[in-house]
C-alpha cells in the first residue's frame, strides 16, 4: 500500500510539472509576425465550427457565418491562404498563447480579463443580452428570479460572463451548445434562457408561447478579433483592415450576407460595428463615439 | 410531432462529413492500438524486471495513465509542448501519442500479468533445450501471450474509439464535433436535427464497435489456452 | 485562483456523489445480468446480451442525451443528477456484466462439477462455491471499471451537472486561465481517484485467494 502512495505522489509531481511546466515559455516568440505569415502563404484563424450563424459548417464542409465572412476578407486582402481551425470556447486563449493559429475570429468577448492574455484588435460586433421566457411566467426583471429557479445559458457565452460577474446569486443552468440549451428550455427545465438579445428575440419570434421579458440586459459588450499578445504586426494589419472595411460599409455586407436570415434587419444597426468604431445608435442618426483601438 | 430531423443528413455532403468524421475517430484508435501492442509487449517485459527503478517508475506511469483525465494529456502534449519547447506536434500527431501513452501503459500491464501467469515450466523446459534468454522470449513466450494480448488489444480499440471524441479539444474535427456541426448549422430549419443526428451518430459509433468487440470475442474462443 | 477552489470544491463533491450512486447501480445491474446469462433465463437473457453490447458499444456522452432530452419529449422529465446517474449506472452495469462474466468463466469446470458430485444444488454451488471466486477474481476488473466509470464522468455536461471537467473547461474559457484551471482539476482528480486505486490494490492483494496453481 505504501508503494501506491510513493507512486501516486510521483505520479502527481509529474503530472503538476507537466501543466505547470505550460506556464514556462520558449525563448523564441510563439506567434508569427506578418511578414512571416505572408512568406508562409497560409493564415491559421480560430473559428466556431457550430456556432450558427457565426461561425459554422455548411452542407457543403465549407466554413461560414459572420465571423468567417470577414476571415475570408481579412485572408484575401492579406494575400495568403486560408487554414480554418475548429476552437471551442475552452481553447481559443490557449491557441493563441502557443501561436497554434494566427487569430481568433470565434465570437471573442472582450473582457479585461481576456485583454490581460491576448491582444485585442478593433471590435467588429456589438453583443447585448436578452432574456426570453414562458408567455405565462414571463420574467421581466432578475429580481423574480427565485433562489431555487435556473437560468439556462450557454458555457462560453457572453450572458454566462455577465450574470456570473454581475448577478452571482442567480442560479445557472449551463449547457455546451445551442440544441441543447433551447431543448432543456423548451423541456421547461429553466425559468429564462439568458443569451444574445438578438438571438433570443429571434427565438421568440419563431416559437409561440415565448416573451422575451428583459429586451436589454447590462451595458454592451464587443466582440473583435485576437491576436497573440505581443504580435503587433498583426495586430496592426488587422485593425487596419477593420478601417479601411468601414469606408466600404463591409460589415454591414457581412451582416446582410450572414445574419439577416436569422435576425432580420432590425438588428442590423445595433449590432455592427463598422470600421472598428462604436456608435453610440438612436433612432434617427448616429453620434461617433470614442473609437476603441487596443 | 416534428420530424426527428434525419432529413439533414441528406443536405450536401453532411452524411459523408459524418463517416470522414467517423473515420477519423477510428484512424486514430487503429494506429494508437498498433504501436501500443508493439511498445506494449517491450513495455510489459521491462515491467517484469526486479529493478527497482524500473519497477517504481513504471509504478508511476500507470498511476498517471489511471488517474489523469486524458483532456488534460491532449492539452500537455499539443500545447504545453508549444509552450515549454516551441514544439509544434499536430493535433493529430498528439492524440496518437496521448492514446499510445495510454495504450501501452494498459497492454503493458496485460502482457506483465500475462507473462506471469505463463507457468514455469515453460521457462525451465526452453532452458532444459539450451534456447538462451531471448530466444526463449521470442519463441515460446511471447507467441502465446500475444495470443492472449489480441483479444484483449481489440477491447482496447472500441474503448479508444469512444474516447476519440475528446480530440475536438484540440481541433480535430471528429464524428461527434461532425453531427454537432450539422444540427447548429440547421438549427432554424430543423430544430430537432438533434436526436436524428445523435441517433445516426449513436448507430455509427455501435456499427464500428460492435463487429469489432465480437471479433474479439471469436479469437478469445479460439484461442483459449 | 484562489477564487476556483470552491468552485471545485462543490464539482468534486457533485461528482463523487453523482459518480459513487452511478457506480453502486452499475454493480447491481452488473450481477443481475451476469445471474440472468448465467442460469440462462429464457427471454431476458437475449435482452440482457443486447443491452449489454449496446451500452458497451456506443458513448456515454450520446446515451446521456437521449436520457435528458429525449425522454421529457416522451413526457417523463428527469433531473440533471438523475440522468447522470442512471446513464452512468447503465453504462457501468453492461462493463460490470462483463467483468462478472469473465470472472466466472475463469473457474474452472472442475469446481462446478465437484460441488454437483457433493450433492449441492445449482443455487448452492453458484452461492458459496462459485460466487466468492467469482468475485475475488473479477476484483482487479472491477476496480479498473470503478475508476473508468468516475471519469466518465467528465461527459456530464451534456446533462448540465457542473463536475469537475465542465467547471474546469468552464472556467477556461470565461477568463481563459488554462494552466491554473487544469492544475487544480488534475489535483481534485488525484482527490477523488488516488483514495479508489490505493484502496482497489489493497483490495485486489487481499482476496488473491481465488488464484492457485501458480
Amino acid at each position: 500500500m505504501k508503494n501506491s502512495a510513493k507512486a501516486a505522489l510521483l505520479g502527481l509531481t509529474f503530472a503538476l510539472t507537466g501543466v505547470l511546466g505550460m506556464t514556462a515559455f520558449a525563448d523564441d516568440k510563439v506567434y508569427r509576425t506578418l511578414d512571416e505569415i505572408k512568406e508562409d502563404g497560409t493564415i491559421n484563424i480560430g473559428v466556431f465550427s457550430d456556432k450558427s450563424p457565426f461561425g459554422y459548417v455548411d452542407e457543403n464542409g465549407d466554413y461560414a457565418g459572420y465571423d468567417v465572412y470577414f476571415g475570408n476578407q481579412l485572408a484575401k486582402d492579406l494575400g495568403v491562404d486560408l487554414n480554418y481551425v475548429s476552437t471551442e470556447a475552452a481553447n481559443r486563449v490557449e491557441y493563441l498563447t502557443t501561436g497554434k493559429v494566427d487569430v481568433i475570429l470565434a465570437n471573442f468577448t472582450v473582457t479585461p480579463e481576456r485583454a490581460e492574455q491576448v491582444d485585442f484588435a478593433l471590435p467588429y460586433m456589438n453583443v447585448a443580452l436578452g432574456v426570453v421566457s414562458p408567455e405565462d411566467a414571463p420574467i421581466t426583471s432578475l429580481d423574480q428570479i427565485g433562489s431555487d429557479d435556473q437560468v439556462i445559458v450557454i458555457s462560453g457565452t457572453t450572458a454566462e460572463t455577465y450574470l456570473v460577474k454581475n448577478n452571482p446569486e442567480i442560479k445557472l443552468q449551463k449547457y455546451d451548445t445551442y440544441a441543447e440549451a433551447k431543448t432543456a428550455f423548451e423541456n421547461g427545465s429553466g425559468v429564462a434562457w439568458a443569451n444574445d438579445n438578438t438571438e433570443v428575440i429571434a427565438f421568440a419570434a419563431e416559437n409561440p408561447g415565448y416573451v422575451v421579458g428583459i429586451p436589454s440586459l447590462g451595458s454592451n459588450d464587443t466582440i473583435a478579433p485576437a491576436v497573440t499578445k505581443g504580435n503587433d504586426t498583426l495586430l496592426s494589419a488587422i485593425n487596419d483592415e477593420i478601417v479601411s472595411l468601414g469606408k466600404d460599409n463591409f460589415f454591414h455586407k457581412d451582416y446582410e450576407e450572414t445574419l439577416l436570415d436569422t435576425y432580420g434587419k432590425d438588428y442590423e444597426d445595433t449590432l455592427v460595428v463598422e470600421g472598428g468604431q462604436i456608435a453610440e445608435a438612436s433612432t434617427e442618426a448616429e453620434t461617433e463615439a470614442a473609437t476603441e483601438a487596443e | 410531432m416534428q420530424s426527428l430531423g434525419i432529413d439533414v443528413l441528406f443536405k450536401g455532403s453532411n452524411f459523408l462529413r459524418l463517416l470522414g468524421g467517423l473515420w477519423v475517430s477510428v484512424r486514430i484508435s487503429l494506429i494508437s492500438v498498433i504501436l501500443s501492442i508493439a511498445l506494449g509487449l517491450v513495455a510489459g517485459v521491462l515491467m517484469t524486471s526486479k529493478n527497482i527503478v524500473l519497477k517504481a517508475v513504471f509504478r508511476v506511469y500507470l498511476e498517471i495513465v489511471r488517474i489523469m483525465p486524458q483532456m488534460v494529456l491532449l492539452f500537455i502534449v499539443y500545447f504545453g509542448t508549444s509552450r515549454i519547447f516551441g514544439w509544434n506536434i499536430e493535433a493529430e500527431a498528439s492524440a496518437i501519442i496521448v492514446f499510445v501513452f495510454w495504450g501501452v501503459a494498459e497492454m503493458g500491464d496485460l502482457v506483465r500479468g500475462a507473462l506471469i501467469s505463463i507457468p514455469k515450466i515453460q521457462y525451465e523446459s526452453a532452458e532444459a533445450l539450451g534456447l538462451s534468454k531471448s530466444q526463449t522470449y521470442l519463441y515460446v513466450i511471447l507467441p502465446q501471450t500475444v495470443r492472449r494480448l489480441i483479444p484483449l488489444s481489440i477491447n482496447l480499440v472500441t474503448r479508444m474509439i469512444k474516447t476519440t471524441s475528446l480530440v475536438l479539444m484540440i481541433g480535430i474535427v471528429e464524428v461527434l464535433k461532425v453531427g454537432q456541426q450539422i444540427i447548429e448549422a440547421n438549427r432554424t430549419t430543423s430544430p430537432n436535427a438533434a436526436f436524428g443526428v445523435f441517433l445516426v451518430v449513436f448507430l455509427l459509433y455501435f456499427l464500428i464497435c460492435w463487429p469489432i468487440s465480437r471479433f474479439a470475442g471469436y479469437l478469445e474462443k479460439r484461442w483459449a489456452a | 485562483m484562489k477564487e476556483y477552489l470552491p468552485l471545485y470544491r462543490d464539482a468534486l463533491f457533485l461528482t463523487m456523489r453523482i459518480g459513487w450512486e452511478g457506480i453502486l447501480l452499475a454493480f447491481v445491474i452488473g450481477l443481475v445480468c451476469v445471474l440472468i446469462l448465467h442460469f440462462r433465463i429464457f427471454v431476458l437473457k437475449q435482452i440482457t446480451s443486447f443491452y449489454i453490447e449496446l451500452f458497451r458499444n456506443t458513448p456515454l456522452l450520446v446515451q446521456l442525451f437521449f436520457i435528458y432530452f429525449g425522454l421529457p419529449k416522451l413526457g417523463l422529465k428527469i433531473s440533471p443528477a438523475l440522468c447522470g446517474m442512471l446513464g452512468l449506472g447503465l453504462l457501468g452495469g453492461a462493463y460490470m456484466a462483463e467483468t462478472f462474466r469473465s470472472g466466472l468463466e475463469n473457474i474452472p469446470q472442475i469446481q462446478f462439477e465437484s460441488a454437483e458430485s457433493l450433492g449441492m444444488s445449482r443455487m448452492q454451488t453458484f452461492r458459496y462455491v462459485i460466487l466468492p471466486q467469482a468475485v475475488s477474481s473479477s476484483v482487479p476488473g472491477l476496480v479498473a471499471n470503478v475508476i473508468f466509470l468516475l471519469k466518465e464522468t467528465s461527459v456530464f455536461s451534456t446533462v448540465s451537472l457542473m463536475d469537475l471537467m465542465f467547471t474546469a473547461k468552464d472556467l477556461i474559457g470565461m477568463y481563459g486561465r488554462t494552466v491554473e484551471s487544469l492544475t487544480l482539476l488534475v489535483v481534485f482528480y488525484l482527490i477523488m481517484l488516488l483514495p479508489v486505486s490505493i484502496l482497489g490494490s489493497f483490495v485486489e492483494r487481499r482476496m488473491r485467494h481465488a488464484e492457485f496453481g501458480n
